[in-house]
């Protein structure tokens, strides 16, 4: 029974992302007055990706990155209870909370690096150098916020945070969370904070030595783990969901949100974006959290 | 300045051929010298370019140095004629940075050679074994013809230039007989006009 | 009645899918995803590679026939080779096209990779494209505008839909043929060193 409700999980986050990665072309188009590609192009290309031979060859290291990466974004998926107030598509998540979860975000580009590193492409290098960099000014604002909701419902499990709160997080705490929007900006990988493959600068990043089935996987990956943050963010500020009717709106309202953020600002330099990220959002949670406690 | 230049480095006069340039055709071993003299004595401080013609008939190449003041007001051609074979010039690369590129360049398409420049590597060619392909007796057609092979259908082009000319010609003998008859109709409807008046 | 823009995109995609092929349905939907996802490497050769930035963004937007650009040659499908090919760059494209993994394409844009184009006397550029890499699709023109390279995409995808595409094996099994007339031109040494000589030196290049 819990075979088959992760695996209808895991097939709605896998939809589901594509279908928000399709939306996300077609609007950052329309936000460029193009017409865009069609809804689906993003599944049409990672299922192209699918169907080409592979040509490299870096040792089994490099092969292993992608699927720790998938690995841990499935698991991550299966940590997260898509509602609130019911046992269904809950998951693996009575087996581990919160704390389980943040320490799972961080297997992805953890996987990463360990490929990246053997594949010897300079520019998988310095995307690596500058995602992991990042990726420390990313955590702090979203921990603090984190830990101020966690002391505020006095739970670490995630469904009961989002039964707790008889108004959003967001509406009642908005400082905590805006704290953690600048994190989840950087996380969803939109700009400004879009350092890590970035366009131009250095090619894709990490997925630059990739082709073939393992930036199929990449993508898969990218897709279900989108699905998974957003869950995560509805789940911690914005009240939860009890249908997934109203799982997709909020999803959706926040996914939307952070695309006309990423599509209106351009790129932070590396370590502009980590002073950024150190100052304002870590001032703003630290605030929010004094706040949060003193009442 | 341009007596001083006549005296101690010409052979010829001074040419302005603009407001704001100035030609002097020296001796090559004058070279260096004149360079000097006008670096320190006046204001020109930049090197805008070196360019090399190569005059086959004469049997030497035309090194033509372009001297520019600092606030680039004014241009000095200096010109100096070396022999085609064996080329070795001395080379300005330590008074003037710019002057490496410019030189590594030279040699690469005349390959004149620039004693006391560190870099003539190839600067855009890759692997050339042939003349270098500046020079005038580098005939590209016959290389093409030897190396490369055309796409058939090339056979019946015609010479660009002389099919214009050609057909620029006939343009221009129609336009004449067109003028001619008209001018012809409008006598002839003027004499009508006349007699009918 | 639709008219303008969105007309024209349904003429274009009605084009695609008008396409009748006699394969087995497995082939048929593997071509016709490959079909509907081109990714075009970034890569200028030419003069021509000014007429590409305009056909990928807002103004042609190839994106929305699930033509878009890749950054590097390990994700892309498809390589322009833009105009104009000198022996020095030949080498770059002769590289960048072996790291593609398959299968892969090969468009040419501009007269100069039919026959020379104007270039046809010069002793540092190639003549015929197809001596030294299998061409797909020729886009000629001296340059192709966007709306050319367009209709050579939108061809090339038809071929694709309907498995004639298939320069990369034409490649693998004629290695000899292609590596013989490289050699004839490029010499011994085909692909280029990777050392990077021009920083070696003091000034630079």
């Amino acid at each position: 029974m819990i075979l088959l409700e992760l695996l209808l999980m895991l097939l709605v986050a896998y939809g589901v992302g594509f279908l928000y990665y399709g939306l996300y072309r077609n609007i950052t188009a329309r936000f460029q007055r193009r017409f865009g590609p069609p809804l689906w192009q993003s599944f049409f290309d990672s299922i192209k990706f699918f169907l080409k031979e592979e040509s490299t060859s870096h040792g089994w290291m490099f092969y292993l990155g992608p699927i720790i990466m998938m690995s841990g974004a499935i698991t991550t998926l299966f940590f997260i209870p898509f509602f609130k107030e019911t046992t269904n598509f809950s998951g693996l998540s009575s087996y581990g909370n919160l704390f389980v979860v943040l320490y799972l975000l961080v297997l992805g580009p953890l996987g990463n690096a360990l490929g990246v590193g053997t594949g010897g492409n300079p520019f998988g290098a310095m995307g690596v150098t500058r995602g992991l960099s990042r990726l420390f000014a990313l955590e702090l604002p979203f921990y603090i916020a984190v830990i101020a909701i966690m002391s505020l419902s006095g739970s670490a499990d995630i469904s009961e945070i989002a039964a707790h709160q008889s108004t959003m997080y967001a509406l009642a705490y908005p400082l905590l969370f805006i704290g953690a929007l600048f994190s989840f900006i950087g996380m969803m990988g939109q700009s400004p904070f879009d350092v890590v493959g970035a366009p131009v600068e250095v090619y894709s990043g990490p997925a630059s030595e990739f082709s073939g089935k393992f930036l199929a996987l990449l993508m898969s990956q990218s897709a279900i783990y989108t699905f998974a943050k957003l869950v995560l963010m509805v789940n911690l500020f914005l009240g939860g969901a009890q249908g997934f009717l109203e799982l997709l709106l909020k999803t959706f309202v926040l996914f939307l949100f952070v695309i006309s953020f990423g599509s209106l600002y351009g790129r932070f330099k590396t370590p502009q974006s980590i002073d950024f990220l150190l100052k304002v959002p870590t001032t703003i949670a630290v605030i929010g959290l004094i706040l949060a406690t003193w009442s | 300045m341009f007596k001083t230049i006549k005296s101690n480095f010409a052979t010829a006069d001074v040419e302005v051929k603009r407001q704001d340039l100035y030609k002097v055709v020296i001796k090559y071993d004058r070279l260096s010298a004149l360079i000097d003299f006008l670096y320190n004595n006046y204001t020109y401080k930049i090197l805008n370019a070196i360019t090399c013609t190569d005059w086959i008939e004469e049997g030497h190449f035309a090194l033509t140095y372009l001297i520019t003041t600092e606030d680039r007001s004014n241009t000095f051609m200096i010109q100096t004629l070396v022999g085609r074979e064996d080329t070795k010039v001395e080379s300005f690369s330590k008074k003037f940075k710019q002057a490496q590129i410019m030189e590594r360049d030279l040699h690469e398409m005349y390959g004149i050679d620039f004693i006391g420049n560190d870099n003539l590597k190839e600067l855009s060619l890759e692997n050339w074994v042939h003349t270098p392909p500046l020079r005038r007796e580098f005939d590209t057609l016959e290389f093409v013809n030897e190396h490369l092979t055309f796409r058939e259908g090339r056979e019946d082009n015609v010479d660009v230039k002389a099919e214009t000319k050609r057909l620029r010609a006939l343009k221009k003998a129609q336009k004449e007989a067109d003028k001619k008859a008209k001018e012809a109709a409008d006598a002839s409807a003027l004499k009508e006009n006349e007699d009918g008046k | 009645m639709e008219e303008g823009f969105l007309l024209e995109q349904k003429t274009l995609e009605g084009d695609l899918n008008s396409e009748t092929s006699h394969q087995s349905s497995v082939d048929f939907l593997m071509n016709w995803f490959r079909k509907r996802s081109i990714f075009v490497l970034a890569y200028g050769t030419g003069c021509g590679a000014i007429e590409m930035p305009p056909t990928f963004t807002s103004r042609y937007d190839a994106e929305r026939l699930g033509i878009r650009g890749a950054a590097t040659p390990r994700q892309a499908d498809v390589i322009i080779v833009s105009g104009y090919c000198s022996y020095k760059t030949l080498r770059r494209i002769i590289r960048t096209y072996e790291q593609m993994s398959n299968p892969k394409y090969v468009l040419a844009l501009g007269s100069c990779t039919v026959n020379g184009g104007m270039y046809w006397d010069s002793y540092n550029t190639i003549k015929k494209l197809e001596d030294y890499l299998p061409v797909d699709m020729y886009v000629n023109g001296c340059m192709p505008r966007p709306e050319s390279i367009l209709e050579g995409f939108i061809e090339l995808q038809k071929e694709i839909g309907a498995g004639k595409a298939s320069s990369w094996q034409k490649y693998e099994e004629n290695h000899e043929f292609y590596r013989k007339n490289q050699e004839a031109v490029l010499g011994e040494k085909v692909e280029p060193s990777y050392e990077a000589d021009w920083y070696l030196y003091e000034g630079g290049l």
